[in-house]
């Protein structure tokens, strides 16, 4: 039924997973050995250096590796979804067979695999990178060198425990997905749940779908904000770092940037188009102009990019000010500012990947032939 | 007036090939009612996609007037419907996510028709505005894409088995409906179904069968929707 096919498409959850067991292994080893040496802090600036690189490392794993690992279990979730959408019907006949709920879903444990996948890569990538990561930190001279050691625990949280989870939480959420009568999945006539919106009487049609679409799917607009706010933080703290972190960690900071963000808004956007479908494929027919749908189904989210922008520059700055203040107030480094050059530089990528990103997505919903969209909605 | 020309349609390639219209001819004049009965995979519906502009044939032409549209871009004939076609289909096609008032302004707004309502109340829905699509009966959704059709002033009226998803009473009430509007407004009407005994109610009933059209019938006494078999 599920086969390695589907896998391979859940490419989104393997880089996800790599990168945040990559992230994991690299500072979580790192914190362990750096722990052994704690004996050896004899000076109150090794002292100092030494909460800052701890510090530093927890919050790295927490935030970054929790960002990450939060995302991949929502992206697990919608490639379920989809998976179960685009195979109601053959799921349907299954159970008219007599297959119960828990024999068909307990065949989605096979979902685990991609977290499987990832976080293996991601380990191993993680020790291969280990001795360059220990040389990059230790480079200062302000800590005794250390050589990294084999922890084995590692394998067992960030690679085995990870996929078992994940596997258990593909079960139990086709599990709930499945929950309906076979009949319903085989014509897909499931009752549609639909969140009334406050309708002002004197809207008119456009404007009202805006707000519906706009307000129903509040987890689209967490996602698209979620997603730039990433992108603007990640990628002007990378540049902004220069005498806080190591080459390694800007560059890590600029891909987890890409990955995280990317990952989410594409997976935000599919979720879009794929929800407006009937309704823009119902609006063409009627004689609304492709740039009319666009308008008010896609460009809604615009304000939300741009708050989140708004909200990634500011984390961005206050985070790397708290670092500044608190964390390396004993430790020699330049005046920090913000950096309005990154800034600008950071806003005009997104400008033009976002608008880029639109035009892609409404030309796609141009190319659906009305006919399919239609037959799609029997 | 509609003239259709030498249609030919073809779905599939190579040995999966289904020629599915071949080389269709019909005139239809204004404010007449057509029906196009035949049964499953006649190609009624792709006729009737063809003919409404929704999707291209591979040879022949469909003339409005003087304006050929398969010869026009989407974007033209999109702006081609807005100004002269409505639809009504089995399947409703409601949007889900607005209530019977939006719904029906979605076909208003396009030709600023502020009494739009008055569609609404004429199809017995004025009490039900607010309400949202999966909380009306099957009849009650019909009548509300009746008046989302209606409320863009269409010239000429598309309906796919409008009827198909209906009881023999609503089916017969929203009959009653539409072709009284259509004699008052004098709209063109082209519906297909493969119900013999709705077709009686048309002007003109064209037969069709394995893609071509088989007999056209000249119908000088139609019935109304309460004379008719069911």
């Amino acid at each position: 039924m599920i086969c390695f096919k589907d896998i391979i498409r859940m490419v989104g959850i393997i880089v996800m997973s790599m990168c945040a067991v990559l992230i994991s292994t690299l500072f979580l080893n790192y914190m362990i050995d750096l722990s052994g040496i704690s004996s050896l802090i004899t000076t109150v600036e090794m002292q100092s250096f030494y909460d800052a690189q701890m510090m530093t490392s927890k919050v790295v794993v927490g935030v970054t590796g929790g960002c990450l690992l939060l995302t991949t279990v929502i992206t697990l979730f919608f490639y379920i979804k989809i998976y179960i959408d685009n195979h109601r019907s053959e799921l349907g006949i299954l159970k008219a067979l007599g297959y119960s709920n828990y024999s068909i879903s307990k065949k989605f444990s096979i979902f685990g695999i991609s977290v499987f996948i990832g976080t293996l890569l991601g380990y191993i990538i993680g020790l291969l990178m280990m001795n360059y990561y220990y040389k990059v930190q230790l480079e200062d001279g302000y800590l005794p060198v250390f050589n990294p050691s084999y922890n084995i625990e590692l394998l067992i949280y960030l690679v085995i425990l990870p996929t078992i989870i994940f596997g258990i939480l593909s079960i139990l959420y086709t599990y709930r997905k499945l929950k309906r009568p076979s009949l319903d999945l085989i014509k897909g006539t499931e009752k549609i749940k639909v969140k009334k919106v406050k309708d002002n009487d004197n809207k008119v049609f456009l404007e009202q779908l805006k707000t519906t679409t706009f307000k129903e799917k509040k987890s689209l607009v967490f996602f698209i904000g979620f997603s730039v706010f990433c992108f603007a933080a990640l990628i002007q703290m990378g540049f902004s770092m220069n005498e806080l972190a190591s080459p390694l960690m800007k560059w890590m900071m600029y891909i987890i940037g890409i990955v995280l963000s990317s990952v989410t808004i594409i997976l935000a956007m599919n979720t879009l188009v794929r929800n407006q479908r009937k309704s823009i494929g119902m609006m063409r027919v009627f004689g609304y102009q492709m740039i009319e749908c666009r308008k008010y189904v896609l460009d809604s989210y615009r304000i939300v990019a741009y708050i989140g922008f708004a909200f990634g520059t500011i984390y961005q700055y206050f985070l790397l000010r708290i670092m500044v203040d608190v964390v390396f107030k004993d430790v020699e480094i330049p005046e920090y500012s913000f950096n309005f050059k990154v800034f600008f530089i950071t806003l005009g990528i997104f400008l033009v990947v976002y608008e880029l990103l639109i035009m892609h997505y409404s030309r796609k919903l141009n190319k659906i032939p009305i006919k399919e969209i239609m037959l799609d909605s029997v | 007036m509609i003239r259709i020309k030498n249609i030919y349609k073809t779905y599939g390639e190579y040995n999966n090939k289904v020629e599915v219209l071949n080389g269709v001819d019909l005139n239809i004049d204004d404010g007449e009612f057509v029906v196009i009965l035949g049964p499953s995979g006649s190609g009624k519906s792709t006729l009737l996609n063809i003919v409404s502009g929704l999707e291209k044939c591979d040879k022949g032409s469909v003339f409005y007037n003087d304006i050929e549209i398969t010869s026009l871009s989407d974007k033209e004939l999109t702006m081609f419907r807005r100004e002269n076609i409505g639809f009504i289909f089995q399947q409703y096609y409601l949007l889900q996510n607005l209530n019977v008032d939006k719904n029906v302004r979605m076909g208003a707004d396009l030709v600023s028709n502020a009494d739009y309502k008055e569609i609404i109340k004429a199809v017995g829905l004025d009490d039900k505005l607010n309400k949202y699509p999966y909380e009306l009966s099957g009849g009650e959704q019909q009548r509300v894409s009746i008046a989302r059709a209606l409320s863009k002033k269409p010239k000429v009226l598309f309906l796919d088995e409008p009827t198909g998803a209906l009881d023999e009473k609503t089916g017969r009430s929203i009959l009653d409906y539409i072709s009284k509007l259509q004699k008052k407004e004098k709209f063109t009407i082209v519906m297909i179904t493969h119900n013999e005994n709705i077709a009686e109610m048309a002007n003109t009933i064209v037969k069709i069968n394995s893609g071509r059209i088989i007999e056209t019938i000249n119908n000088n006494k139609p019935k109304n929707a309460y004379e008719i078999g069911w």
